[in-house]
Parts: C-alpha cells; structure tokens; sequence
C-alpha cells in the first residue's frame, strides 16, 4: 500500500514531513481507536467518545487559561493531561456503570453520552469558544502540538494498549467477556467490573484526544470532534476487530488508522474531492472487511 | 421433478425380488476436510431399502458429516455414491430432495412465527401455490403427511408455539409431503422428552411400514437397539465395521466405537470419606424447595432426576447464581450462602456448567486460555501490570492436560476445533486448576463420546480421592452408580430421596424421579 501510496504521489508521500503529517493528523482519532478496540473487543460499542473529545477540548482550555497559567511547562504539561485523562475517565466511567450494573446495551448508553457529554460541553462554555490567548497559555498549546509532541503521545498510547491487550490478565479478561459473557460470569471473572474500566479507559482516552485537539487550533470548542466516533470505529474495524466480540488485536487498530491516515492524506495530496473521498473510503472499509473475512474462512 | 417416479415411494428391483435386499443408496470411500482437519477420510455406507441404518460412532468420528454429504448439506471432496445405481452427487439440500433424500436437522430449519400450515408448504416443491393458496387447499395437502406422522395439534398454530418434538414431526412431515424417500436423522432425540423420544420411534416404525427408508445417526445405544435394523460404525473418520443390530450387541459395537475393549462392569467404588465440607438444610429458591443433604470430603454425591427437576438448580444455589430464600448452608463449618460466582468461587466451589458452549467456553479463544482462565490472576506477575507469566501458564495447562488426558495436538488452536469430549475435558481442566473443595459437575459426560466419558469418570475418582466433596448431576443412570457413594432423586423441585448407590438400582431410582408431581 505504502508503494501504491508513494507512485501516485509521485514520491511525496515517503517524504519524512509528510509521513509524520500523517502521524500528527491521525493521532487524536487514533488514540480514541485504542480505546474502542477494548470496547469492541468485550462486543460493545462507544458512541461517545467524539463528544467526550469536545468536552475535554473545553475543559482542557478552561484549565490552561484560569489555573495553568504561570506555571513553568514541565509542570503544567502533565497537569493538563491527567486532567483530561480524568474528564474523559469519568464520562467513561459513569457510562461503563451505566451499563455494567444496569445491563443496559452499550449502543444505547454511549447514544445517550453522545448528545449529552456535548450538550454539556456547550451548556458550560454558552456556545462559545474558548480561546487560548494568554501567553502563557499560547506556549503551552504550541509546545503540546509539536510534531515530536504529538506522535510521542501517540506512540505511547500504541504501546500501552498493545501490551496491555497482548500481555496482562486485563487483555485477557477484556477478550474472554467479549468472546462469551455468560461463560466468563461462570468462570468467576469479575465481568461488571471488565465493563466499567474499558469505557472508563475509552473515555480517558478521548478526554486526551481533546486535549491535543485543544492544543493544535488553540481553542477549546464544542463543536470539536463531530463525527470522529465513527472515524474511530472504522478503524478499529478495518483493522480486523470483530464487532461481534472476542477477536481482533491492537496491531490491527494501529494498521486501519495507519490506511485511513493515509488514503486520506494521498487523496488530499492529489486534490480528489472530499465527498468523492468519503466514497472512496466507504468502499475502503468494505474491503478490508471482505479481505479478512476470506481469508478467515480459507 | 427429474425423473424418479414419485408415485411410487420405494423403487422396485428389476429382477422382481423382495425390494427390501436392494442397495438404494451407497457411499464408497468419501472424504471431507474442513480447513486443514479431515472429518471423513473414508466413509463407506450402503442403505437397503426400507431399513432404518443407524450410523453411529464417537464424537468426532465423522458420522454427521457422513449424514449430511449424503444429504447434499455439503459436497464431499471425492468418493463415490450411487442412488439407485445411478451417480449421486447433489450440490445442494435442495438438489438432494428432488431426488427424495432430505435431512431432518438437530436445529430444526422451521420459522417459528409462522403456523404449522404455512411451513409446511412454504418452498415446498410439491406444493407450487405458495403462502397464498386457499386454506382448503393448503389443508388437503398437508393433512395425509401430517396425519402420516401422527401430528395431532391445531394446522394455524404457530410452530414456535409447539414442543420440540411436534416442530420435529412438522420437519418430518414437511420431508413426506416432497416424497422423500431417504430421510437423514441426526441425534434427533437429543433435544426430546422421554414421551416424545417414543412418539418419534412409533413415527419412525410407520415411516418404514410406508416403505421410507431412514439413515439415523446418533451415539446413543438403547435407540440404536431399540429402531435400526442394521449400523454403520465409524471411527476416526473411516467407516470400521457394520452389521445387523439383531446379530450384534452394545460390547461388541462399543469396541468397534473405541477401538478397544471398555470396562463396564467398574461400580461404585467406595471412597475413604472424611469429614463434612458441605451441609445444606431445608435449602429454598425460587426453583427448588426442602434439599437437604450433607457431602463430605473424599465422597461423589450424585443427583439424579429427569430433565427440569430441578438438579442444575442445586449448582445454581451453591455458585451464587440464584439467592437462598430459606434453610441454610454450611461450607467447611462456616455458615455459607454466596452473593455471586466470585464470592463462591473465593470460598472454595467450583462449577462445571451443562452447557460448555454456552457457559463454559470462549470459543475462538485458545484451549491453554480456556484452560488457565479461572486461575489467571495468580500466573502473574507483581501488581499493577499483572503482565501474564506466559511459562507458569504454559507449564500449568500442560500438568493439568496430562490429568485430563487431553489429546489436542496444539494448545494454542482455538477451542472450537476440539470434539466435544476434549471440550470438557478443557473446561474440567479449568476447574482442576482452581482446585475448589466442592465441585459441582453439571452432567460431565453429556455429548461426550465413551472414550473420554471414561476419563471423565477417572477424574471424579481423582477428585474424590484427592479429598474433594464432588456433586454430579447426570441423565445417565448407570453413570451415577458407577461414579457415586450416594445419589439424590430430585423430582419437580423438591428433593424426594437419598439413595446408597451401592444398594440401589436404576430402576428404583426411576420410580422416585418419575413419580408423579409431590403434593
């Protein structure tokens, strides 16, 4: 792909600038894709993590203008990401509650979260944007949305849920709800419990993709993020995580939003139209979805 | 219809014999693979006309696949089968019911919103008006092949609405009324009553007086014994023997299932029973009332009762699953009534569930993380990363294989490729590593073929005599007596009895569970 990509742009897309352009561009839905591969994976679905982007995108600046200000960067930068890795927590916890003690279906309390977590987002900031316009708060954004910054975040998330996924009794459990709820109840796995940490993680994780949000257009906004739940989920499912439960892997996740990441960047590049490129990548997901599904039944 | 004469069910010899003698169906040296694993490697099959076949054979030997390539549920991949003489390769179910061999599934292919009348003809080759016929008409085709099978319910019933031997006779009578001649029958009793099981042989006897001939497969004994006339043994996916049932027995085609001779006559072994682990008193639920029993250390309780009598539910009181209302528990001289599966888990009971798809397994995850799963959180390494120990578990599956004498080439091939003995013997695994004090086995053997139904019995034995309390639930009669120092007869709910199964018979054990209701 990576060769069809750099012929029909004539060798741009190999050019370190761009690849890492497609890096920084992807890195805020990408990270929320981590967090829906372990939603998906336990055969549930996470309709609100693009509205917890825009509440973290608001939160995020309303702590950088009223209470970061001053502080030396080394200082703030990690305040401000525990705290919209706390914001989208807890919008995530309060969903994974929802749904574990309520036994509820997760489409319909993440559809829930998904108009509320916005509408909340626009009740406390009155429709309006905040914008990052202190000085202090300009460096902190400009520092946070450095290249190196962002794909840094980005990698580290990768590697966290990939080992998380792959190599702790967390993953494990997070497969074996997935694969038969009733057999894990039975085999004494603590399911309620399973539910609640991976929306919460799903939601930290989008409280962080609004911080960098946040960060790279200087605003907080609540009208950020609108539609990139889906953007998310078709990653997770082009990567060949199956929405039924129980199989898929992190490295899948990664690869879909390395392809969305770059068709998208290709098209760009070659000024294709953005509604003929909606098109294009419906059809994308299509195949890859075919693909896997032929070669698993060979 | 192609050219088979319809009018006539049984198709004569030309030479003018008796036509029951006349090969009408024959299979020679099929094969199938599924992936990379051969299902059928040489499945050799001839049906006479008229005769109930049976094919039988542990699970995994092939037999289903046997019955269903000669359905045309799918091709097989080379061999030969002739029908009436004539190559027989149907492509599809459809193309084998225009040459009237149709299958009667296990998972019966009805709609269940629809009435009985309208499954009957909807698709139905010989009834070309469809949905929208008139209801005379509908009633005038359907009725002589319901009738044919003894079907006595109301025709504008939805099919859901019936039990599932009545929807068994619909799919039967659907078959009759596209003149089949050859039906396939695959474990068709598993799902049934001991009533309907009965039903369905009075039907099967009368299908053959009408001259339809029956292949059935099945792993069950007594009903080969009791409707075929003659079997078809496979074993490992290549037909090893047949004959006629009046001239062969159960010793003789167990050994041929096998392979090897199977000790039988192994009863009731006593167990050194040590001290009390468990008491329950006076002991409610919502589906259960009045149980009371003790189990002791080193002691296999058994718990016999018909279907429903509420056995599973003794399990569910025990694992937390359903909530005491009254009476009272003791597990190890501590007062025990549990909140949910971890808490009983914690306490030291384990439960092998009936249903192992359902319950027990993850399907698609691997045989070594279905097997470690319960005991996870202790292979890891130190808090907060609990990254797996990949070694320990390894190390853990492997001992508890060799104890359950698990026969998987790859521990690390999805679960679902295993044949249902080696299924349970994984989920039994599972349970053996955690290593509770009392372990609740929820009929162990069903579905299991008698190869690993032995080592089934060998590990409640080492259970037992590891100084376990074992509580097993089974249907099988002659299993309980073999396994148990004690069994309990459940009946609609309530416990009526407590036998000594070294002084018991099966018979008397009946009479409690078949008593009628209790007042």
């Amino acid at each position: 792909m990576m060769i069809i990509a750099a012929i029909v742009t004539r060798g741009v897309y190999l050019q370190p600038g761009n690849l890492t352009d497609i890096l920084r561009t992807i890195a805020p839905v990408a990270i929320m894709a981590m967090g829906m591969t372990f939603v998906i994976l336990t055969a549930g679905i996470d309709l609100s993590v693009g509205s917890i982007l825009a509440l973290g995108s608001v939160g995020s600046a309303a702590l950088v203008m009223q209470v970061l200000p001053g502080m030396p960067i080394i200082v703030a930068v990690p305040i401000a990401i525990l705290a919209a890795l706390l914001v989208g927590g807890l919008c995530g916890a309060v969903q994974g509650a929802l749904i574990a003690r309520l036994d509820i279906q997760p489409f319909i309390i993440t559809l829930a979260g998904f108009t509320g977590f916005r509408g909340l987002a626009k009740l406390v900031t009155d429709n309006r944007k905040i914008q990052l316009n202190t000085d202090g708060a300009q460096e902190l954004a400009a520092w946070l949305s450095q290249k190196e910054v962002i794909i840094g975040i980005l990698i580290i998330v990768c590697i966290v849920s990939y080992c998380l996924l792959r190599f702790t009794v967390f993953g494990r459990y997070v497969r074996a709800v997935g694969d038969n709820e009733r057999a894990s109840h039975y085999a004494g796995l603590p399911v309620r419990r399973m539910k609640l940490a991976v929306y919460s993680l799903s939601g930290m994780l989008a409280g962080l993709a609004g911080l960098l949000v946040c960060a790279r257009n200087r605003t907080g906004d609540a009208n950020f993020g609108i539609m990139t739940e889906l953007e998310a989920i078709a990653m997770v499912v082009i990567g060949g995580t199956s929405l039924a439960g129980g199989r898929g892997s992190m490295s899948g996740t990664i690869l879909g939003a390395l392809i969305l990441g770059t068709v998208t960047n290709v098209l760009g590049l070659n000024n294709v139209d953005s509604n003929q490129q909606s098109i294009l990548m419906a059809v994308i997901i299509i195949l890859a979805v075919a693909l896997q599904k032929t070669r698993q039944s060979i | 219809m192609p050219s088979l004469p319809t009018d006539q069910p049984v198709t004569p010899s030309r030479t003018g014999h008796f036509p029951v003698l006349e090969p009408l169906l024959i299979a020679k040296g099929v094969t199938k693979r599924f992936g990379g694993v051969a299902a059928l490697s040489d499945g050799c099959f001839t049906l006479r006309a008229g005769e109930v076949h049976a094919i039988m054979g542990e699970n995994g030997a092939g037999k289903s696949t046997l019955g269903k390539i000669l359905a045309g549920v799918f091709p097989a991949d080379s061999g030969q089968m002739l029908l009436d003489g004539k190559p027989f390769t149907p492509a599809n179910p459809q193309a084998s019911q225009a040459s009237g061999v149709a299958m009667i599934f296990q998972e019966l292919d009805l709609f269940p919103h629809l009435s009985v009348a309208e499954n009957m003809v909807i698709a139905n080759r010989a009834f070309d008006e469809g949905l929208l016929a008139r209801r005379d008409r509908m009633r005038a085709f359907i009725q002589p092949h319901l009738q044919a099978v003894g079907f006595q319910g109301e025709f504008h019933q939805p099919v859901g609405e019936l039990s599932i031997g009545d929807q068994q006779l619909i799919a039967i009578a659907r078959a009759l009324s596209m003149e089949a001649r050859i039906l396939v029958m695959d474990e068709s009793t598993s799902a049934l009553t001991e009533d309907a099981v009965q039903v369905l042989f009075s039907v099967i006897r009368n299908l053959k007086a009408m001259g339809v001939s029956i292949i059935y497969v099945s792993h069950k004994m007594d009903e080969i014994f009791a409707i075929c006339d003659h079997v078809t043994v496979l074993r490992d996916g290549a037909t090893v023997g047949d004959a006629k049932t009046s001239e062969t027995d159960m010793a003789r085609l167990i050994q041929l299932m096998v392979g090897r001779e199977v000790d039988r006559s192994a009863q009731a072994v006593s167990h050194a029973i040590a001290k009390e682990v468990l008491r329950l008193e006076d002991v409610s639920s919502a589906s259960v009332r009045d149980v009371d029993f003790s189990l002791h250390a080193g002691e296999v309780l058994g718990i016999a009762g018909l279907v429903g009598a509420g056995r599973s539910e003794i399990g569910r009181i025990l694992f937390g699953l359903d909530p005491l209302l009254a009476g009272k528990m003791t597990l190890a001289d501590a007062p025990y009534a549990p909140r949910s599966v971890r808490e009983a888990k914690r306490r030291g009971v384990g439960l092998v569930p009936e249903d192992r798809k359902g319950m027990g397994l993850m399907m698609q995850m691997s045989v070594r993380e279905n097997s470690s799963l319960s005991v996870l959180h202790s292979l890891v390494s130190a808090w907060p990363f609990s990254v797996i120990q990949t070694r320990r578990e390894a190390e853990e599956d492997r001992l508890v294989s060799e104890r359950t004498r698990l026969k998987s080439a790859d521990p690390r091939a999805p679960v679902h490729h295993l044949s249902g003995g080696n299924q349970q013997k994984v989920l039994l695994g599972r349970w053996l590593q955690v290593n509770p004090d009392v372990l609740f086995l929820d009929d162990p053997t069903r579905g299991v073929d008698v190869g690993a139904k032995e080592d089934i019995y060998r590990l409640v034995e080492d259970a037992a005599e590891a100084g376990k309390g074992v509580l097993m639930v089974s249907s099988e009669l002659p299993e309980l007596l073999r396994c148990c120092d004690r069994i309990l007869v459940m009946n609609h709910g309530r416990q009526v009895g407590e036998v000594d199964a070294r002084a018991t018979s099966q018979e008397a054990i009946m009479q409690l569970a078949a008593a009628p209701r209790p007042s």
